[in-house]
């Protein structure tokens, strides 16, 4: 039995600052700066006007000439969401969660640490999460979504399988990254029930509406992918407050010295890095967050600095603060050795080695370099900083 | 700038004794036989923590040269070197 732990309008509540402010009136989130220009999510108030996530914001604010929209906050809501999860685990749930709100984890393993029910389950989930939420339980991912979505009660609503479902609204395929432009042309074409697109033949649906169409197919009839939980990881992260709002080159020297702590820090243990995110606090209000998953593990700063310095590109205003979070750790590093003999890769190697080994005794600060942060200050003490030696662990 | 880094150059606050238009005259208990220049930086006036200071780079009679500011807001003084 898969179980569903959903926190309604989690990201609008965290941008907003509380559920309190979404009962002031219809609310949505505003769409990201240089993203598409579609809402996030809505408040109540809103979607009894008929706005929904995903629509576009003209058509939002046409509905609604008086919804409030609220800056869109990433880092925030991805902060939270990782305490939110974290408290799970500590339950012993192997969570999966594709987006922040909702959480799924397999209850068969948990039952025996929590009574031997998945009362006992729901009970110890609600007791460690320390906020309201909605638990569902079903067979499959999905029917555990669906389940929650119409959990009112402390016990978690169960849904068993493809007849539960069918008499969901399709509205209900939005809540999945793959489906979510589904509903409004099935609505249009009259198919407002899981069950209705469950009867439909597949090989239609699939005409119709591709891949997109069949993976909705299949949920409307109970199958789904199975759950792929995440590993519990250790957060190993870099800050930097740049005193006077940064963007370009100044931006770019930032980020490296923040890969240069981060390669640096002792509980890296000399793994590689598997996905990075990196974050930003604007200048005018919001923030901004990009993931960035490398092509192959990575300890090397000069192409870690490759392939983040293109996405800060994408940062819409000034920043400041920058913040570089290693999401996933991979292997060990192994250089590979050289083909020849070649004295300066010798000599490399053994500078590797002499820092690594300072490091080991004295810690990151072991062995710094000068990094000129913004030679063109006028403000002196803004010019340079002292950063971990790049060439150390790697 | 988070604690982790360290910057250079840091101010260091400094025992500064000025004459007619703030001209330092002392530096530390070192007296001041030159000044080589003066310059004035006025930054982030549109934040609520502006950032203005008078610089005077100075010889002292031991033959050091050192880099010497006033802080315009807060009024005391500080040296880089």
């Amino acid at each position: 039995m898969i179980v569903c732990v959903l926190l309604p309008r989690f990201e609008l509540v965290v941008a907003a600052g509380g559920r309190e402010a979404l009962a002031q009136g219809p609310m949505a989130l505003a769409p990201e700066p240089g993203r598409r220009q579609v809402v996030g999510e809505v408040s109540q108030a809103a979607e009894a006007l008929g706005i929904h996530p995903g629509m576009r914001l003209g058509e939002a604010l046409a509905r609604a000439p008086r919804l409030a929209l609220t800056p869109p906050d990433p880092v925030g809501v991805a902060d939270a969401w990782e305490r939110v999860l974290a408290r799970l685990e500590a339950v012993g749930a192997a969570v999966e969660s594709e987006q922040p709100g909702v959480a799924c984890f397999e209850a068969r393993g948990l039952g025996r640490l929590h009574g031997g029910s998945l009362d006992g389950v729901v009970q110890a989930v609600r007791g460690a999460l320390r906020t309201p939420a909605r638990i569902g339980a079903g067979p499959s991912r999905f029917c555990a979504l669906a389940a929650a979505t119409r959990a009112r009660t402390r016990s978690a609503h169960v849904i068993a399988g493809a007849e539960g479902l069918a008499s969901e609204p399709v509205a209900l395929l939005r809540r999945r990254p793959g489906t979510a432009a589904l509903p409004t042309a099935l609505e249009r074409l009259g198919i407002v029930t899981l069950g209705q697109l469950a009867a439909l033949p597949r090989a239609a649906v699939a005409d119709r509406f591709g891949p997109a169409g069949l993976e909705a197919h299949d949920l409307a009839r109970g199958r789904d992918a199975p759950l792929r939980p995440r590993v519990p990881g250790e957060l190993l992260e870099e800050t930097l407050d740049l005193e006077e709002s940064a963007s370009g080159q100044q931006l770019e020297r930032a980020l490296g010295l923040l890969i240069d702590r981060l390669l640096a820090r002792r509980e890296r243990r000399g793994r590689t890095l598997r996905a990075a995110v990196l974050s930003a606090v604007l200048v005018e209000g919001g923030t901004w967050r990009e993931r960035v998953v490398f092509r192959e593990p990575l300890a090397d700063p000069l192409r870690m600095r490759l392939a983040l310095t293109s996405r800060l590109a994408l940062l819409p205003a000034p920043a400041e603060s920058l913040r570089l979070a290693a999401e996933r750790l991979g292997p060990p590093a192994a250089p590979g050795r050289a083909l020849f003999d070649d004295k300066r890769a010798q000599r490399a190697l053994r500078l590797r080695e002499a820092v690594g080994q300072a490091r080991a005794a004295a810690g990151p600060d072991a062995a710094l370099r000068v990094l000129a942060v913004d030679p063109d200050s006028r403000v002196p003490e803004r010019r340079a900083v002292l950063t971990p030696f790049e060439g150390g662990e790697g | 700038m988070t604690p982790g880094a360290r910057r250079l150059a840091v101010p260091r606050s400094a025992q500064v004794l000025a004459g007619r238009g703030g001209r330092p005259i002392d530096v530390d208990g070192h007296e001041v036989v030159a000044v080589r220049e003066s310059w004035l930086i006025e930054d982030r006036w549109w934040t609520g923590t502006p950032l203005r200071r008078r610089y005077w780079e100075v010889v002292t009679i031991d033959g050091r040269d050192l880099v010497v500011f006033r802080d315009l807001e807060a009024g005391s003084w500080f040296r880089h070197r």
